[in-house]
């Protein structure tokens, strides 16, 4: 059983809504890193531009790009997935709240605060009064929100989800995080950030939106499964996630093109990704993404919009590869992600020739 | 063949009582927890709140949790009810069976209530005083740490849709068990009172400043309060294996986006309209098989038009009784879902009406009036329980009566 991806938009720390970004990725010398936004007159009318923060913008922006190239105008479910919401206008209304000693306050920042703004103003947006969802759970956010979808594509409830995963990094919370051991001090070459481990990565945002559809036509490439795992304690606990998760497939790991990780350079949490790739994957080609995106909460939509990059384009971006094995055509690929040793999730995607 | 979802256990905790039983007590006993703020520390404490009376330290001892633990309110509330569901549900024989099984948590306000007491601590760079706490602060750190108090979860998972978060834990569960993913879930919504939220419906000028009155004609918006309550719904083989006796089984859900406003609800109540009636076609009923309604029913001026047209659009003249169990337990925000489809089950299983406290006046627009009084020995087949929150996301989810 199958879904299929039938358009994409991506706003992130790239020009990743550019045509060619590929061939002059963006690498970064500072920790702190903001999405390259696009002219969003191009997208919204400038009466309703003038209401909306940023993070709606990007999410409105991403989501008509996939409604575009999917060709379907009014999803039947619009499911988001971030991890910390909207952020921005909540510290706006907390800091002044707190300075002003609950005093003098204005709605509108409030309004704007629940993580579900962004799936209702995408709702909005598009007229659509279908079945709308938001989760919001860490590292897993986005393959939260792609599960639900995934699950009512499959049982029938639907014929097409617009799936989201959506994230903003405030200066002050960049802060907040750096303080949790998220961040490193300094960085020289983002691009090259996986080769140099240290404590922490540099950050990301992004906001990444998927037109899913119950059929093929016209498919960038298929989704055959996912998996979800929770406080899997060790490598072999991982392991034996991903060769079940496999068998489930009737695949084994020599049947994988691609094994792309949420690898991002980041020495407390890498050794995890070092390990499953060796025993599992040795004869196989990998690749990661987090050194492109940055990362944060929803950077696992960053990963399967990549993926799906590549099994379109049957190429792999140099920048991407972490081994030096050569590429066969690009059939089946593994995307493995987790979120501090804790949350874990597997995606299976497909070429749709196969 | 997709399965059926029992409803086994059933967690509670709101300002009318810190179990099953004494809601159960104060439904029936007319015993609202509406009244004056103690706990939370706010300038506008004049405004009335259902708060939960116990602090953060009674809480924790309760739970038999350090003092020092770093734990949010809004996950102490969780533990409490999550604890007394998966005990009334007898969970802790699930691993050892084999069983898969789920937690599924909605929140919004999350550690909040935490976050603007150390805010200043928080974007310090010199200071950690508080540190721990901005891991705390987001909903999934709520939702782990009320998860890994319990047991071993195979799956957990949080929404977050302001007012209807907990119905929407209870449509996700319910679609993974029917799709055979999962055995036993405790699936609900947990929040405590912040002042950031008190002070964003204050802005918004939908909070009473005297006791709440959904579907009353004078009625000046909500009163908010705290809680959290916790469903554990299970497939055939789970039930049959745990020897566990159903409580009622869950028949249908609708879920839908109303599309008009952020915070404001459409006044022909159209998402609300969609929702009840994908609920009612999933269960395969007819809306006059609908034995009780409890509402959504804030109290604002707003959502109580709009629920009430839609109410009226889906029932036409058979209108069943209805009633908000928000002038009990107040506006318990994500929470309320779950609270108050405990609370629906309850009045089924134990055959009364519960009334809509405050209620006098019959709102002119509408062709019905309220639950006025507690009646009981009333038969139900089909409960339907409504939840709208900001941004149009508007849940309804229908239990059904346990037939052997």
């Amino acid at each position: 059983m199958a879904i299929y991806i039938k358009g994409m938009g991506n706003i992130s720390i790239q020009d990743t809504l550019g045509k060619n970004f590929i061939d002059a990725p963006v690498s970064y010398s500072e920790p702190y890193i903001r999405c390259i936004e696009p002219n969003f007159k191009d997208f919204i009318n400038p009466l309703q531009l003038r209401r909306m923060s940023r993070i709606i913008k990007r999410a409105i922006a991403s989501s008509l790009t996939a409604v575009e190239q999917s060709g379907i105008a009014v999803p039947e479910a619009i499911i988001s997935g971030t991890g910390l919401g909207c952020i921005e206008d909540t510290e706006k209304f907390l800091s002044a709240m707190i300075e002003n000693e609950e005093k003098f306050l204005q709605p509108t920042y409030f309004i704007q605060s629940t993580h579900n703004t962004i799936s209702s103003q995408i709702a909005i947006y598009l007229k659509c009064h279908s079945y709308n969802n938001t989760y919001t759970h860490r590292g897993v956010s986005f393959e939260m929100a792609l599960w639900d979808a995934y699950l009512l594509l499959l049982s029938g409830q639907i014929k097409s989800a617009l799936v989201g995963g959506y994230d903003e990094l405030t200066p002050t919370y960049f802060q907040q995080l750096k303080k949790l051991g998220f961040w490193r001090d300094s960085v020289q070459d983002s691009l090259n950030i996986v080769n140099t481990p240290g404590i922490g990565t540099f950050s990301g945002e992004g906001s990444l939106s998927f037109m899913f559809a119950d059929n093929a036509e016209n498919a960038l490439a298929r989704l055959d499964g996912m998996s979800l795992g929770y406080k899997l304690n060790n490598d072999e606990d991982v392991c034996r996630f991903i060769t079940q998760f496999l068998e489930e497939h009737h695949l084994t790991p020599q049947d994988i093109d691609l094994f792309m990780t949420g690898k991002s350079g980041d020495e407390v949490y890498d050794g995890l990704y070092d390990n499953v790739s060796k025993m599992l994957f040795p004869q196989t080609l990998q690749a990661v993404y987090k050194n492109l995106s940055g990362e944060f909460f929803t950077a696992s939509a960053f990963g399967l919009w990549s993926a799906t990059s590549c099994i379109k384009n049957n190429e792999v971006p140099e920048c991407q590869k972490i081994n030096n094995i050569p590429t066969k055509p690009l059939s089946k690929v593994l995307l493995y992600n987790q979120y501090q040793n804790k949350n874990h999730s597997l995606i299976l995607l497909s070429s749709c020739g196969c | 063949m997709a399965q059926n979802v029992f409803v086994t256990g059933l967690g509670i905790i709101t300002g009318i009582g810190k179990n099953v039983e004494e809601t159960l007590n104060a439904l029936k006993n007319l015993h609202s927890g509406v009244g004056a703020i103690s706990h939370l520390k706010t300038v506008h404490d004049h405004l009335p709140c259902s708060e939960v009376p116990f602090s953060d330290q009674e809480l924790k001892k309760m739970l038999q949790l350090n003092d020092q633990e770093i734990v949010t309110r809004t996950s102490l509330l969780g533990i409490k009810a999550a604890q007394e569901a998966y005990n009334f549900a007898q969970m802790d024989n699930c691993k050892k069976l084999g069983l898969r099984i789920g937690f599924i948590n909605g929140t919004t306000v999350g550690g909040m209530e935490k976050s603007e007491q150390f805010y200043n601590d928080f974007i310090n760079p010199d200071s950690n005083e508080y540190t721990p706490y901005i891991a705390a602060h987001d909903c999934g750190a709520c939702t782990e740490k009320i998860a890994d108090y319990l047991d071993d979860f195979d799956f957990v998972s949080t929404t977050s849709t302001a007012c209807s978060s907990a119905v929407n834990t209870l449509i996700l569960a319910t679609n993974m068990i029917r799709a055979g993913l999962l055995d036993c879930v405790i699936a609900g919504g947990t929040e405590c009172l912040s002042k950031f939220h008190l002070n964003g419906f204050n802005t918004l000028m939908i909070l009473d400043q005297h006791l709440c009155r959904p579907f009353d004609e004078t009625r000046a918006g909500l009163n908010l309060g705290e809680g959290a309550a916790y469903l554990v719904l299970e497939n055939e083989k789970s039930l049959a294996l745990r020897k566990q006796n159903p409580l009622c089984q869950i028949s249908g859900w609708g879920n839908s986006c109303d599309a008009f406003h952020q915070t404001a609800s459409s006044p022909d109540g159209k998402g609300a309209v969609l929702s009840m009636q994908a609920a009612l076609s999933m269960s395969g009923l007819q809306p006059e098989e609908i034995d009780y309604i409890n509402a959504h029913g804030t109290g604002t001026s707003n959502n109580d038009e709009s629920e009430g047209n839609a109410v009226m659009q889906v029932f036409g003249s058979h209108i069943p009784p209805i009633s908000s169990t928000k002038s009990y337990t107040g506006h318990t925000t994500s929470a309320a879902g779950s609270v108050e489809a405990v609370i629906s089950i309850l009045a089924m299983n134990y055959r009364f009406l519960p009334p809509n406290l405050n209620f006098k006046n019959k709102m002119e627009q509408l062709s019905f009036k309220p639950v006025e009084q507690l009646t009981e020995n009333v038969e139900m087949n089909y409960v339907l329980n409504n939840s709208f929150g900001f941004g149009g996301n508007n849940s309804s989810i229908i239990f059904s009566k346990y037939k052997k």
